[in-house]
This record gives structure tokens, sequence and C-alpha cells, in this order.
């Protein structure tokens, strides 16, 4: 049997007349033995570093060890970002319409005036006091001869 | 055939006359308004003179100083709401009574009459063509008429009346673009003063009244202050000041730009239009006044001044503002 083993593993028997060692070794027992056995023996003689003939548990033990990751569950993230993009979306277009209704109303309820019905006695008067030569200021002021 | 040779001499004596008076020279002329605006700080003199703008027309006493140690005046409004104006070199007081107050104002000088000229010509000579036509009596006195007609359409033209003996300025009026007085301001009465008595510098008011300082005036803006200017100034304009002020009723400060050729002057003031506030726009003239409002990029835009609706009008759409270069 051992004998079988080794020469499947040397490719000096076919694997599709060896179909019961194959059964044999996945059975886990003398036969699996020896298979991890041979193979670590090929593998110190080709000078591959492997140093233990299992090494499932000694991997097992270090991811153990590990720090455990507390990442969100992918899907989730997906999901709040799709939540954002519509959120962001529905306020931009609030905004813009505030900004239209905005306008519309301040175009339609604040309607500029002509100057000739009014004119900006306060502006005259600043004009009057600070232009370079003007006789009128101390004369006829602006607010003084509206307000006569 | 005498008659008409006598004829014939009498239109070439009156052709060579007239021609003379025409053709004075340019400068001499320019010459006789310098002298005018000399005259008017230097001398000492008293009179009553008439300030008239459309139908509103104003008499004013004046009392000028100058013996040497500067300019000293008081102007006294005789008709209409009591007023006095003190002035001394570049400072000016204003009192005028409200209700049972007196308000008193302080402000930087201007040039007042008869002292409008400016003192150096060479500002108007790029934008005026001056002529002498002829003489005329002013307030019982003899003057020279001096015309000062704009080369563009940016201002309006002047005549100013000057004492032939005294080279003080009597009389000065301000033309329309079709000829018509807009404005004028002349001497009725005008004598010249000796002596260094001052008693007369003090205000006429009941003592017993309260006096009352008026608010601070503009304050002086740098360029930093404003976020605007106005390109392509029309030839012969210039930037004489820039202040930052709250204008009566505003919430917002405006800031104005005072701009002169040397005799007429352009304000221009800009504030942003906050909410609610009505916007003003259009045009709109009083007297030798034109207003021209818009608005531009939020700000209302008016400029006001003593010149041809054109002038404002230009000065108003040259108004850009620098954060949109």
């Amino acid at each position: 049997m051992k004998e079988k083993i080794s020469a499947l593993m040397d490719d000096d028997l076919a694997l599709e007349d060896a179909e019961y060692l194959m059964t044999a070794i996945k059975a886990n027992g003398e036969s699996a033995k020896s298979w991890a056995t041979y193979h670590l023996i090929g593998d110190v003689i080709r000078g591959d570093k492997v140093l233990s003939h299992d090494l499932t548990a000694k991997i097992m033990q270090e991811v153990a060890k590990q720090p455990t990751a507390l990442a969100p569950k992918p899907s989730l993230v997906k999901n709040k970002q799709v939540v954002w993009s519509v959120a962001a979306s529905v306020a931009a277009v609030f905004f813009v319409g505030l900004v239209v209704l905005h306008q519309q109303s301040q175009e339609a309820g604040v309607s500029p005036i002509e100057i000739a019905q009014a004119v900006p006695a306060e502006y005259l008067r600043a004009h009057q006091s600070m232009s370079p030569s003007n006789a009128a200021y101390f004369i006829q002021p602006a607010a003084f001869s509206q307000d006569k | 055939m005498l008659k008409k040779q006598i004829f014939i001499g009498f239109v070439i004596g009156l052709l060579s006359l007239f021609s003379g008076t025409l053709f004075a020279l340019q400068e001499d002329v320019w010459l006789m308004l310098q002298k005018a605006s000399q005259a008017a700080r230097e001398l000492s003199y008293k009179g009553v003179f008439v300030y008239q703008s459309g139908n509103a027309s104003k008499s004013v006493q004046l009392t000028h100083m100058n013996y040497g140690q500067g300019e000293y005046a008081r102007m006294v409004v005789l008709d209409g709401a009591p007023r006095e104006v003190f002035s001394q070199g570049s400072d000016v007081v204003i009192f005028s009574p409200k209700n049972e107050k007196i308000m008193i104002e302080k402000k930087r000088g201007q040039n007042m009459f008869p002292a409008l000229l400016p003192s150096n010509m060479d500002a108007l000579k790029a934008s005026y063509q001056a002529q002498n036509n002829g003489t005329e009596r002013i307030g019982g006195r003899d003057a020279f008429v001096v015309s000062l007609t704009p080369k563009d359409q940016m201002r309006y033209g002047y005549k100013f009346w000057v004492d032939k003996e005294f080279g003080l300025l009597l009389k000065t009026m301000t033309l329309g673009e079709r000829g018509d007085a807009l404005e004028q301001i002349g001497f009725s009465q005008l004598t010249l003063m000796d002596g260094q008595n001052m008693d007369w510098f003090k205000p006429k008011f009941d003592p017993s009244k309260s006096y009352v300082m008026d608010q601070e005036g503009p304050a002086k803006a740098s360029s930093s202050d404003m976020d605007w200017d106005v390109t392509q100034l029309p030839s012969g304009y210039r930037k004489v000041d820039q202040v930052k002020q709250s204008v009566q009723g505003k919430g917002l400060p405006v800031t104005q730009m005072i701009f002169s050729d040397g005799l007429a002057s352009i304000s221009v003031f800009v504030e942003p239009l906050g909410k609610g506030v009505i916007p003003k726009i259009g045009h709109t003239v009083v007297g030798a006044t034109n207003f021209f409002a818009l608005v531009n990029e939020g700000h209302q835009v008016m400029v006001i001044g003593e010149v041809p609706e054109a002038a404002v009008t230009q000065f108003a759409n040259a108004v850009s503002f620098k954060n949109k270069k």
C-alpha cells in the first residue's frame, strides 16, 4: 500500500488506476499519514522551506491571533451611498427651486421705481455736499428744498 | 456817392472792431478767468448775491475778508429758511435752525461763489473753448463777459462776468445744450472792504437756543473699500474723491466717487441692493442737475451731476465691478 502511494506521487502509477488509493487517502487513516509524510520528505529533499507536515493547525492558530476587523457589511455601505446621493439631488433641486422662487417673488413683489417719479433727494444732498464746487448746497440744499 | 463811401467805410470799421473783439487772444481770456479766481480769494469785499435755479431764487449776504492771514467768509441766506455759513480757510461750518434747536454742520470747504473757478485753468483748457463777448453792467459795476463753450456733449457751457476794475467774478451762468440759462448766481450789490475788523464773523442766532452738532459726515474710502470702478471716463474728467457713507435711511453703506473737470462735477453712488429694497431706475432732471439710475449685478447705481444727460448716462454705464474680471 505505502509503495503504491509513493509510486502515485512519483507519477509511476497512473491516477486512473489508483482510484482506490485516493479513496483510502481521503479516508484520513494510515494512508493519509503516509501521503503527508512522503510529501514532507520530498519537500525536504528538494530544499523547500516546509517545517511541518501539518500546516493547517498552525495557520488556523495564526488566523485566530489576528485582531478582529470591525468593518461594516459591504452591502450596507452601498445602500447608504445611494441614499445620500438621492438626498443630495433632492436638496439641490429644492435649493435651485427656492432661488428661482425667491427671484420670481422679488421680481413680482418689488418692481423698480422710476426716479422721475421721486427725485432721490438723499443722494442729491450727498452729491451737493461732496462736489468740489456747488453753490446750491449752502443756499438751496436738497433736503431743505424737499420739506419746505 | 459820398454817402455810399461813408457807409462802406462805416461797415469796414465795424467789421474790424467786431473781429478785433472776436479774435481777442484765447490766452488773454484764460488769464482773465485766472485773475478772477485769485481775486475772489484774495480780496476783501461784501455784498448781496442772488442764486437762481429753475423757479427757485434766493438772496445771500456775503462778507469775505483776507488780510494776509487766510480767508474768512460769512454767508447769510436772506430768503426762506435762515441759514448761516462760516468758512475759515478750508473749514466750513453751517448753522441752520430747526424747530427749537440750531443744527451745526461741519464740513470740508468747497469752491463757493464768487470763488467758483479753480485756481488752475489747465484742466478747463482741455474741455472748454474760452471767448470774450464784450462788456455788460452787473450790480452797478462794469464787467467783461467771458463764454466757455464745451468741446463735447459731456458738460454744459458757462458764462462769466468779470469786474473790469477788481477782476472779481460778478456773475456766473450755466447754459444748457440749447443755450438756455439753467442756473445763475450774480451780485446785485458789491463793495470792497477796508480794515481788519472781525466783529461780523459770528452767527446772529438766539443764544438761548440749544446747539446740536450734526453727525459725522462721510469717511474717506481706500481703494480696497471700492469693489467697483468707473472705466472709460469721458475726456477731461478725473476722480477727485471717494468716500463711504451711510446715506439717510439706508442700512447698507454707500460708496461714492466724485469726478470733476474743474467746473462740472459728477457723483457716482454704488450700493448693494438689500432684501426688499426697491431699486431705482431711469432718468430725471431738476434744473441743471441730471440723474441716472440703473441696477447692475445686484447693485444700485446712481449718478448725479450738474452735467447734460449724456454724461450721467455714460458714467452709469461705465461702472464695472472688480470681481467680474
